[in-house]
């Protein structure tokens, strides 16, 4: 499989992981689909993406290791190990995001990594710095771009860490001993504190300064983008802020497109691209982000099974689009609707935002062609800028 | 290693009565007094981090360097420091330290709100909760004053440049961020005396909120542009972590116990200022000696000032110091007057163990430092560590920002919150 191949690919996976159950498509809607669909050449089953990933782990050499050797062998991190080991038994979410860095293979991929290597060898050495090329290559990537997939992983990990700390006073008597709890705070923030300064000392080894301003700033947008979605969260129970898409794309940007973006920016700036090339690489970076959401988002609703509320969420992309297509009132009163004894029926819920049948509701699958179709123009986007980076880059080698 | 072990502890069971002997009283065989004891303890230090050598090796030349023997009551105070640095004024008058500094401080508060830009309002309200004006800023301070002496040290320059100033905010915007972590790790509940942040918005947006406030540090030090000053500082985020993972654990062998005890304070307090004093010495001056002295000043610096706040967990009251006092008791950890009170009440060492984690624990421990001379036998070795940063700053050509340094170094010991 070609290096093109697999960048147009790993976008255009995230078009469906099920084949859509209904024929509400468009005709227009219809020929992007199958626009993408060519170009992904169809079949989206797991273990087709599986297949994608490790063909994609081939040609960049060899797969993004989750950090590296020697952060691996430090005292600090078997103290964490340590450390972790003593909360088995407690309710803290540490345990699920450390046993989901273990074990879950869906968590572990390392997407972004994976990503910023594929774009480094994609674009190559530039045609500026053809005179100095000292720099250590493998397969075609430099190691200073391997540094900065391993720092990208460290900054989304650390930041999911940081995720997991609890608020003690909010603590119900389900959750157990409040010193577990603490305890649990403790390491989640020790350890998520280690995974950044690793990331620090990562980028201060680059001897690039505008690489470290991008990824720092990276990190910023990060964090104010889980902020606003740990805040959105906590309020489950209440009606959504009053958001329209763009908002929501704004926030969707910091919360999942400004890591990957940047740094698959920053990967072009260490191999001395210019600023149109490293534009591009951002845009791909962006979008390619902006879909996996959006993928993710539209999961509960494309799925056979909807009883799974757990995974429905108040301010995923097709309910804001919902939202805004039948506008505030109506909207805040299918909420009502939806109220049982003060608690959302999120099953009802969920019939309201996704059209089932003739049952009257006009409109109300409206939203998922719309998602589809965001998702859809973000695809197309990532794939049409990979496009263009392709012709600045024909003399790339893609032989693989 | 074993004598020197006996030493220490020979030293330790100093009694007040040897303070009559006085200074090198003849006759007197081998190091005795409370100075023989905090050196013994510095030197079984460094026996234990050999790998960690630069850290101690000053106690050999501090041996040499003071030795005349002080009084060492903090409470009626003839400091050493003040002897020695009346040798090295050369007469000039000098001002308040703090004043000086802060000529080139003005609107520091506002400038580092500046970094911080943020959108969402809470978030931005968080994020500027410590940068009240209300802080001492020392660690700004002393930055700025070691700017100008090195300058100065340099070419007679009377400048300071903006990128040295942009060092004294990313110091204090380093350490408020490691405040805001460490207050959720040690469940603090005030801090400045105010409430912490975790306890006004919750642990999980204080987190965040030291994140940002780390990645805004991050982003202003990356516009300076240089990769030099990027690496100094980013070793400093690594030694906080670090120090706080050796905060963690405890050491069973008393000897490790303090080269324990004094890394960790190294890694928690004194690396950010040494390593951002060294920082604006790069930048002011190429000769990697002056790199050098801004370092070691800023390293003994720092670790006296730990020593004596954690001389002030004992002596002071919650009023005086804006949070709670035996605090590091209450978290379990054995901070250098416990470490020497232990040497006069082997049965602390229990308690040292278990992180005084019975009840009545705390009280008792607290109790016992105060009956023994461990609060004296810490600031002592304050002392030591504040005139070893006198005797590095004093290599610098003469300057007010030079013996407004040595001052500081000195208002260190004598500080009471």
């Amino acid at each position: 499989m070609s290096l093109r191949q697999l960048l147009l690919r790993l976008p255009g996976y995230f078009g469906a992981s099920a084949p859509p159950r209904r024929l509400w498509w468009s005709p227009s809607l219809d020929t992007i689909f199958s626009v993408v669909s060519w170009r992904g050449q169809s079949s989206r089953s797991p273990a087709h993406w599986n297949q994608v990933v490790s063909e994609a782990e081939k040609i960049v050499g060899y797969p993004t290791s989750f950090m590296s050797l020697r952060c691996l062998l430090s005292d600090e991190l078997s103290n964490i190990a340590m450390q972790v080991r003593k909360l088995v038994g407690t309710q803290h979410p540490l345990l699920t995001t450390a046993r989901g860095l273990v074990h879950d293979s869906q968590n572990n991929l390392q997407l972004r990594g994976l990503v910023v290597l594929l774009i480094s060898k994609a674009a190559g050495p530039s045609s500026v710095d053809a005179s100095c090329q000292n720099y250590d290559m493998v397969s075609g990537i430099y190691s200073c771009q391997r540094s900065l997939a391993e720092i990208t992983e460290l900054i989304h990990t650390a930041l999911l860490v940081h995720r997991g700390i609890v608020n003690l006073n909010e603590l119900q008597s389900s959750d157990g001993p409040l010193k577990d709890m603490q305890f649990g705070n403790k390491i989640a923030i020790l350890s998520g504190d280690f995974l950044l300064a690793n990331a620090c000392n990562g980028l201060a080894l680059l001897q690039n300064t505008k690489v470290v301003e991008l990824l720092a700033s990276a990190l910023m947008d990060l964090v104010q983008g889980v902020y606003h979605e740990n805040s959105t969260s906590a309020k489950e129970n209440r009606i959504t802020d009053d958001i329209g898409i763009s908002t929501w794309k704004e926030q969707t940007f910091l919360s999942h497109g400004a890591l990957l973006a940047k740094s698959c920016q920053a990967a072009m700036e260490l191999a001395k691209h210019d600023a149109e090339v490293q534009d591009m690489a951002f845009q791909y970076g962006k979008h390619m982000a902006m879909s996996h959401k959006i993928n993710s988002d539209l999961q509960p609703f494309i799925k056979e099974k909807t009883s799974d509320s757990l995974t429905f969420n108040l301010n995923s992309a097709p309910v804001v689009l919902h939202q805004e297509f039948l506008g505030r009132d109506l909207w805040i009163k299918q909420i009502g609707e939806a109220q049982e004894k003060g608690r959302l029926d999120y099953a009802k819920l969920m019939c309201f935002s996704c059209y089932k049948g003739q049952s009257g509701h006009t409109g109300t699958s409206e939203h998922i062609l719309n998602g589809k179709f965001y998702l859809y123009i973000n695809l197309e986007f990532a794939q049409s800028t990979f496009a263009r980076n392709n012709q600045s880059w024909q003399r790339c080698d893609f032989s693989y | 290693m074993a004598s020197r072990w006996w030493r220490w502890r020979h030293g330790c069971s100093w009694r007040p009565e040897a303070r009559s002997l006085g200074p090198g009283c003849p006759g007197r065989a081998g190091p005795s007094g409370p100075r023989a004891a905090a050196a013994a303890a510095a030197a079984a230090a460094a026996d234990v981090t050999r790998a960690q050598v630069s850290y101690f090796n000053l106690v050999k030349s501090l041996t040499s360097a003071f030795p005349i023997m002080y009084s060492i009551s903090r409470f009626h105070h003839t400091t050493p420091a003040a002897c020695c640095c009346s040798k090295t004024r050369s007469g000039e008058r000098y001002t308040d330290p703090f004043k000086l500094g802060w000529r080139d401080l003005k609107g520091l508060y506002e400038d580092i709100r500046k970094e911080l830009f943020i959108s969402t309002t809470e978030l931005k309200e968080m994020s500027e909760y410590y940068f009240d004006g209300k802080g001492k800023a020392f660690r700004p301070i002393i930055v700025v004053l070691m700017a100008r002496a090195c300058n100065i040290h340099h070419n007679n320059s009377r400048d300071m440049q903006a990128s040295q100033r942009a060092i004294a905010l990313i110091a204090e915007m380093i350490h408020t961020a490691s405040l805001v972590h460490d207050d959720i790790i040690d469940d603090a509940s005030s801090r400045r005396g105010k409430h912490t942040v975790n306890k006004i918005w919750g642990e999980k947006k204080a987190v965040l909120a030291g994140d940002l406030i780390l990645s805004a540090a991050s982003m202003a030090l990356a516009r300076i542009g240089n990769t030099t000053v990027i690496s100094i500082l980013t070793q400093v985020i690594e030694d906080l972590v670090r120090g706080e993972f050796l905060q963690l654990g405890s050491k069973e062998n008393e000897n490790e116990r303090f080269a324990h005890y004094l890394e960790k304070t190294f890694k928690k307090t004194a690396s950010l200022i040494a390593n951002s004093c060294k920082a604006v010495s790069v930048l002011g001056c190429p000769d990697p000696v002056v790199h050098d002295i801004a370092y070691q000043y800023g390293k003994n610096v720092g670790i006296a000032f730990q020593l004596i706040d954690d001389v002030l967990d004992f002596t002071s009251c919650s009023d005086q110091m804006g949070k709670p006092t035996s605090a590091d008791l209450k978290l379990g950890l054995a901070t250098g007057p416990v470490l020497f009170a232990c040497q006069q009440f082997p049965e602390m060492n229990a308690m040292i163990m278990r992180r005084f984690s019975l009840p009545g624990d705390v009280d008792r421990a607290r109790q016992y430092v105060l009956q023994s001379d461990g609060v004296q036998q810490t600031t002592y070795l304050a002392q030591r560590y504040s005139h070893e940063a006198v005797r590095e700053i004093s290599k610098l050509r003469p300057s007010p920002e030079r013996e407004a340094l040595i001052q500081l170094s000195e208002i260190v010991l004598t500080r009471d919150k």
